[in-house]
């Protein structure tokens, strides 16, 4: 029986373009855009102003120092401060560094000149990178004069450098040693944007039947039992859609080498447990507005705030609380989870073992509204 | 004289069609949703997740294997700075980990059992911090707090010969760092471009399903293309100017988001994007049949409009290929040219960039749109 109506949803599926769009085509391009958008990982070169007013040869090394950095490029040297300021707003610069006037002869007669560095943090990825770049900069900087002075003094370097900073901090980013943003975001996005499409997909193929009016047709395939029909209906588009997840996971994890330091096996479980919740969603979602377009609305509303709440971006414990408990019921965030344990720090798998439980719990949610579902199919198709 | 008439007559024809458009907006829910309820409840719920801006106190632990009160000392500094909690001291690095794997810590920092010997014999000390990448802030806010807790501790324990050189950080704009005063802009200005394109693809594909696939319904009124075009329009203009209000001037109010700007140049720069949107979304309309279509066809193309604005992924680092591609929509010019007046203080002499270009797109998109649509007046 499951088979029969499998069989039809099968055919109904290679004959609906849109279907082939939603499924494979759309997954795919999404994947192309982000990788390629993001190849360079750690954004480099971002362009910065120098306003030199100091102007003499030491001043100009520092600046040259400065654009050695792979992170920085100086575009444009100015002389006046309001200058940079205005090619900052106009968004040209994302930063502006300042070497004061008489900056050499004041660092030479140890009047301690001050370097200042204005970053533009509407642009926060760049505001934070360049940050880091010009506070780099600066402090060797300070060393190299640090080391001229202290030598002369008869200092040993060693001696020197421990008087400048004391305590050296060595940072270990775990998992993403190279600040690869792409990792960090497409691991996350591309995902969400796959269960977005799911969502969509198992409402439509639903709400369809109902516009359509072949729901009589659709159930009695089934013998008019409601879950057989629904099970049937959605295992074909379980199998599509794992195949595309699987192209997705070859292009993040085979092509693009992203770290998985876990079991490969604990991922293809979370891909597979991503895609049925998010059916089971999309069934509850139909089911709560058995219309097509209000079902289709709710998905696409839900599944775009599933970016916002997972918090790859901005931490869900900087959020308030309620929005907090809010979070778990979105599958992406126990996606994100998972993905965090085992693919990027590679742990036991018995941390992660009540978000994979949560990702299950999703498929009783169709359950809730099956009263209301089978009512709406019963009735909405005969209405005139 | 027949001029005259003719444009007087073009006129009222433009209204009436105003008014039937508005009519069509008001008797379909999943157009009032689009323009109405959308614009209304998505700023709301997008400042509710964003709203705390910073994560603050950022739990981390220690394992401090020297047991020297330099070492106390150091970590005090650290727990001190507002971003960084430090959580717990661990025995082990094993323990320490524990408490990562279970989400309770992001960041360990291992202080060795030399470490005050050594700053007291005047070397360096080596300390490593090991950083669960699964946010980029977490990274940021314990590396940053560390990092300017050892200054601190050279400079309390006079070991520190005085820099030759101070350096200071100044933040342009959003000052705090705050990620609802980085994204909110931009996200209420994509959702504008986003619910024109849903909501007049929902009413193009309706109007062809009612006039067997016909883009105009049949009428006295609908026999010149300007008049369609203009009317139609000018229906969507009347609504997204309070949807406007709503979102670039109330909204960002009741989320403290930082406003540079006059109302004015404000004003100014909405009436290019929102003509760029409208008649963009007049075009792409056209090419999409079935109600249904415009949501399963535009939803997934939110995320990737955000990225290619360059807000977040700087337009440096972007391959040409993407960069110019990003020219096709309004969006792109909007969000940029939005956030550089609203949140940067820009004049719109600054962005005349952006500003061009939101003309150009008006211009061109209402040629495409008046091509389409000239085609099915007859």
């Amino acid at each position: 029986m499951i088979l029969k109506i499998a069989n039809r949803e099968i055919r109904r599926l290679l004959t609906g373009k849109i279907y082939w769009f939603c499924i494979l085509i759309a997954p795919l391009l999404c994947c192309l855009f982000f990788l390629s958008l993001m190849h360079e990982g750690l954004p480099s070169n971002l362009p910065i102003a120098v306003v030199d007013m100091d102007n003499t040869s030491s001043s100009r090394s520092l600046s040259r120092q400065l654009d050695a950095f792979e992170g920085v490029e100086v575009t444009a040297q100015y002389a006046d401060f309001n200058r940079a300021q205005t090619e900052m707003q106009k968004g040209n610069i994302y930063g502006i560094f300042f070497i004061p006037r008489h900056f050499t002869q004041q660092t030479v007669s140890g009047k301690q000149p001050v370097l200042s560095f204005y970053t533009n943090n509407s642009y926060l990825i760049a505001g934070s990178l360049l940050f880091k770049d010009m506070k780099v900069v600066s402090t060797l900087a300070a060393g190299s004069v640090a080391l001229q002075t202290g030598r002369a003094k008869g200092y040993s370097d060693r001696q020197v450098m421990a008087s400048i900073q004391p305590v050296i901090i060595e940072a270990h980013p775990i998992g993403n040693p190279g600040l690869n943003y792409s990792i960090y975001l497409n691991n996350v996005i591309l995902p969400g944007i796959f269960a977005l499409l799911i969502m969509c997909v198992t409402v439509y193929s639903i709400g369809i039947e109902i516009k359509e009016r072949t729901v009589p047709d659709w159930l009695a395939e089934g013998k008019f039992t409601l879950i057989p029909s629904i099970i049937g209906k959605l295992i074909p588009q379980t199998i599509l859609f794992f195949i595309t997840g699987l192209l997705m996971y070859f292009l993040l994890y085979v092509v693009m080498q992203f770290p998985v330091h876990g079991h490969m096996a604990a991922m293809l479980l979370a891909l597979f447990l991503l895609i049925i919740a998010s059916q089971a969603l999309g069934v509850f979602m139909i089911g709560c507005f058995p219309t097509l377009r209000l079902g289709l609305s709710f998905a696409c509303l839900f599944g775009m705030i599933a970016f916002s709440i997972t918090g790859f971006s901005f931490p869900v414990d900087a959020m308030y609380p309620p929005i907090q408990a809010l979070s778990n019921v979105f599958p992406l965030r126990h996606y994100f989870l998972i993905y965090v344990d085992q693919a990027l720090n590679g742990r036991a798998f018995f941390y992660s073992w009540h978000h994979y439980l949560a990702l299950l719990g999703f498929l009783i949610m169709p359950v809730f509204i099956l009263r209301n579902l089978k009512w709406s199919l019963k009735y909405i198709p005969y209405k005139a | 004289m027949k001029l005259t008439g003719a444009i007087i007559q073009g006129l009222s024809d433009c209204f009436i069609i105003w008014k039937q458009e508005l009519q069509q907006v008001f008797k379909d829910i999943g157009v009032i949703l689009m323009f109405i309820v959308v614009p209304v409840v998505y700023p709301i719920l997008y400042g509710l997740i964003y709203n705390t801006e910073v994560m603050r106190e950022t739990p981390m632990v220690v394992v401090d294997e020297s047991h020297s009160s330099l070492a106390r000392e150091f970590v005090r500094k650290i727990d001190a700075t507002p971003d960084v909690q430090v959580f717990a001291y661990a025995s082990s690095l094993e323990e320490a980990r524990e408490w990562v794997n279970r989400h309770k810590a992001y960041g360990i920092l291992l202080i060795p059992s030399d470490f005050s010997q050594k700053i007291n014999r005047g070397e360096q000390a080596v300390t490593a911090l090991y950083i669960d990448m699964s946010g980029m802030l977490y990274y940021k806010a314990i590396l940053l707090a560390t990092t300017e807790a050892g200054f601190d501790l050279g400079a309390k324990i006079q070991v520190q010969q005085e820099a030759p050189i101070i350096y200071e950080s100044v933040p342009f704009y959003n000052t705090q760092n705050g990620f609802a005063s980085f994204l909110l802009p931009a996200i209420l200005i994509l959702i504008i471009q986003q619910t024109l394109l849903l909501g007049i693809g929902i009413l193009v594909a309706t109007t062809r399903e009612r006039n067997q696939g016909r883009l105009i319904p049949e009428g006295s009124y609908y026999t010149g293309t300007f008049r369609i075009i203009f009317g139609k329009a000018l229906t969507y203009l009347t609504i997204y100017v309070f949807v406007c209000f709503w979102m670039l001037m109330i909204v960002p109010h009741i989320f403290h988001i930082p406003q540079l700007t006059h109302y004015s140049s404000l004003l100014l720069f909405n009436l290019p994007y929102l003509l760029a949107c409208i008649f963009f979304a007049m075009v792409v309309a056209t090419f999409i049949r079935g109600r249904e279509m415009p949501m399963m066809l535009l939803v997934i193309t939110s995320v990737p409009l955000l990225f290619l604005s360059g807000i977040s992924w700087p337009v440096s680092a972007m391959p040409d290929f993407w960069r110019y591609f990003s020219y096709l929509f309004p969006s792109t010019f909007g969000i940029q040219g939005f956030v550089k007046i609203n949140s940067m203080g820009a004049t719109l002499w600054e962005i005349a960039f952006e500003y061009r270009m939101l003309w150009l797109q008006t211009g061109v998109y209402f040629i495409i749109a008046y091509l389409i649509y000239r085609k099915q007046v007859k």
